[in-house]
């Protein structure tokens, strides 16, 4: 077990840099997931605290421990791989059995784990297979066992269940987060899944291009993005976002567009004719009847189309000439083309810099 | 369908395989297929070295074979240099191509240098070993000489027990590149994936040799090992132009001998039985081994 930190990394491939002075602190026993879309250089960061890429500058310490130039086999890790990597001419079994068979581990004890690893991801009957002679869900669950049997320091995983179909990845995400509440082994997950990322984190750590956007709970940056993007990567549907401007009426400030006049916080620092883009969860664009509304916000827009999903409904609507997303748990009936009203919670409204992104 | 010449029989038209088979099946007929018949039908016969004339007797060559103790010596020698010349070339074809495989600066002009050897005819690397090997001025046998290794009173291609090496380091300059070649092609193909999941498993770079790309390339090295192996067992060139056989017999293999006797004795009935002998043995052990290694092509 080992606490992970991460100073000043910076990683270059050639002139192109791919990685911009990330810091992180990944505490022992910490459960990590690295969020972010495909390309933002997840992977590049994983195999760089695993040893299998060079670092251009910065550092990576496992507890105090600086291991830039520690080989990745002394680094006692385990990582599952994107695409697997299994030992294609080896068995199932083989393949699991094979760090335990370096360190000369006894033949009973290696027999037990591989038999117990293989009971967790319903392998058994695929031991003396050949990772060929498997379906792609079935090689990542081996690329799975053979992390699992190791005890190592720190578990990577990079997008272990992209490859499973939906049934299988939840399984195995409860069935992975279940490993680590009983092992308490340091973990690092990537994942360009939010979903994953918000239900088995400790800390949701989300990147873009190459730099860290924000670290924290699941539900903080959930409930308190940073900026835009995030504020737009987690969550889905995704949260509204309309660009506004801000209007004073009777004293109170509005966020408006065209006929629309939506509820500020009560504190939020804007002034007057501030451009901004204000941004509400579906979950949080209440729908209602007109006259419900505080003071004179009005926000209502056109039904386009109803999705019932069974515990909610999903509203989508054109409002002001933006597309948005509103979940009810009531089982009302709305029909397109139907006007409908919102009142967005004011308790829950997101407003950023329209220049810049950052929240304000 | 329609375009089809009609007076044509169908089995000369495009879509009949025989007109594609024709001719590589008639050049197989010609220089491979009549030769070997040619030569079983001759060695039925046994030839009167004084009258010169021949008479049918089936099994009077291959008796002789059998008893012939210069069969055996030919037997023995040509298996000693196919093996010996076959593990030296497998083990420096596979370490170079090791060494060689890489994506580093510079690397690809050493890649293509290193088939150089192939290009030059086997008689003239032969001829190039002679040279090196003399005792008044060769480089190979001068280094030795000076390095104490070796004594002018036994040169190397005239004493018995070191012909053979002799022979054997001019097979092993001119084909190690040819293994090399086949043996990067394979190292190259391999996925690289497979390595950094041992590397995080514990395993040092020798661990992963042994146990990664040995088995990965097992099926690489049976192909390398039968083409060599088949083309070791007929070695007669390097022979034939640096030794003659010599000293003695100490370096006659099977087509040494054969030769030896078809073209100086002129007993061409007992030379086709050599030849043929030969080319049986080669054909079984070579689908023993096809069929022992799973050697696909
Ligand atoms: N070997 C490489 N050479 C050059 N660029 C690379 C290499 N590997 C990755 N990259 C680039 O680095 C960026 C990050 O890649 P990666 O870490 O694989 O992203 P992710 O895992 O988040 O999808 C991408 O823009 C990719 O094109
Ligand atoms: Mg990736």
């Amino acid at each position: 077990m080992a606490s992970v930190n991460i100073s000043q990394l910076n990683k270059k491939y050639g002139a192109v840099r791919v990685l911009h002075d990330l810091d992180l602190q990944v505490a022992d026993g910490r459960f990590v997931v690295l969020l972010g879309p495909s390309g933002c250089g997840k992977s590049t960061l994983l195999r760089m605290i695993a040893g299998l890429e060079s670092i251009t500058s910065g550092d990576v310490l496992f507890d105090d421990t600086r291991v830039n130039d520690v080989h990745a086999k002394d680094r006692n890790i385990a990582m599952v791989f994107q695409n697997y990597a299994l030992y294609a001419h080896m068995s199932v079994r083989k393949n699991m059995a094979f760090s335990m068979r370096l360190k000369r581990v006894d033949k009973k004890t290696i027999d037990e784990k591989v038999t117990w690893a293989a009971s967790i991801l319903g392998l058994e009957p695929y031991l003396d297979r050949l990772p060929r002679e498997l379906s792609g869900g079935q090689r990542q669950r081996v690329a799975m066992g053979r992390a699992i049997v190791r005890d190592p320091d720190v578990f990577l995983f990079d997008e272990p269940l992209s490859n499973l179909d939906a049934k299988l990845r939840v399984q195995m995400r409860t069935e992975i987060k279940e490993l680590h509440q009983r092992l308490k082994t340091t973990t690092i997950y990537v994942t360009h899944d939010q979903i994953e990322a918000m239900t088995m984190a400790d800390d949701v750590v989300i990147m873009r291009d190459g730099y860290i956007e924000q670290a924290g709970s699941p539900m903080e940056v959930y409930d308190k993005p940073n900026n835009l993007f995030v504020a737009q990567f987690i969550g889905s549907p995704g949260m509204n976002i309309i660009e506004c401007q801000v209007a004073v009426k009777n004293g109170v400030y509005y966020a408006t567009r065209d006929e629309l006049f939506l509820p500020l916080p009560a504190q939020a620092p804007v002034e007057d004719g501030q451009a901004l883009l204000y941004g509400v969860r579906p979950e949080h664009m209440v729908p209602g009847v007109q006259s419900a509304g505080s003071g004179d916000s009005r926000a209502s827009g056109v039904v386009r189309v109803v999705e019932p999903t069974g515990p909610e409904v999903h509203v989508y609507a054109k409002m002001a000439g933006q597309d948005v997303c509103a979940i009810s748990r009531e089982r009302l009936a709305w029909e397109p083309g139907e006007t409908i009203y919102f009142q967005p919670d004011t308790n829950h409204v997101h407003l950023f810099n329209k220049e810049t992104g950052a929240a304000l | 369908m329609s375009e089809r010449r009609v007076w044509l029989p169908r089995w000369l038209t495009s879509e009949h395989p025989l007109p594609w088979l024709f001719p590589v099946t008639s050049l197989l007929i010609v220089f491979g297929l009549y030769p070997v018949l040619f030569s079983l039908w001759l060695s039925f016969f046994k030839r009167n070295p004084a009258t010169r004339k021949e008479k049918f007797l089936p099994s009077w060559n291959w008796e002789k074979m059998i008893s012939d103790e210069r069969v055996w010596d030919a037997v023995q020698v040509t298996l000693t240099y196919a093996f010996i010349a076959l593990f030296i070339q497998l083990v420096l074809g596979l370490l170079i191509a090791l060494l060689l495989d890489t994506d580093r600066k510079g690397f690809g002009v050493l890649r293509a240098l290193m088939t150089l050897p192939l290009v030059v005819p086997p008689a003239v690397t032969g001829m190039m070993f002679l040279l090196m090997y003399d005792s008044s001025f060769g480089v190979i046998s001068n280094s030795l000489y000076s390095l104490g290794l070796l004594s002018p009173n036994t040169p190397i291609l005239g004493t018995a027990s070191t012909a053979l090496w002799g022979v054997i380091v001019a097979d092993v300059w001119q084909w190690t590149p040819f293994m090399v070649l086949i043996m990067l092609a394979g190292l190259r193909a391999l996925p690289k994936e497979p390595y950094e999941a041992a590397s995080i498993d514990g395993a040092s770079a020798i661990q992963s040799f042994f146990y990664l790309t040995l088995p990965m390339m097992s099926k690489i090295i049976a192909l390398a090992v039968l083409i060599r192996g088949i083309d070791l067992f007929r070695i007669f060139d390097y022979v034939k132009v640096m030794t003659d056989s010599g000293p003695g017999t100490a370096t006659e293999t099977l087509t040494a001998y054969a030769g030896t006797i078809y073209f100086k004795s002129a007993n061409f009935p007992y030379a086709s039985t050599i030849a043929l002998a030969t080319l049986i043995v080669v054909l079984v052990t070579s689908s023993l081994f096809i069929k022992i290694f799973k050697v696909k092509f």
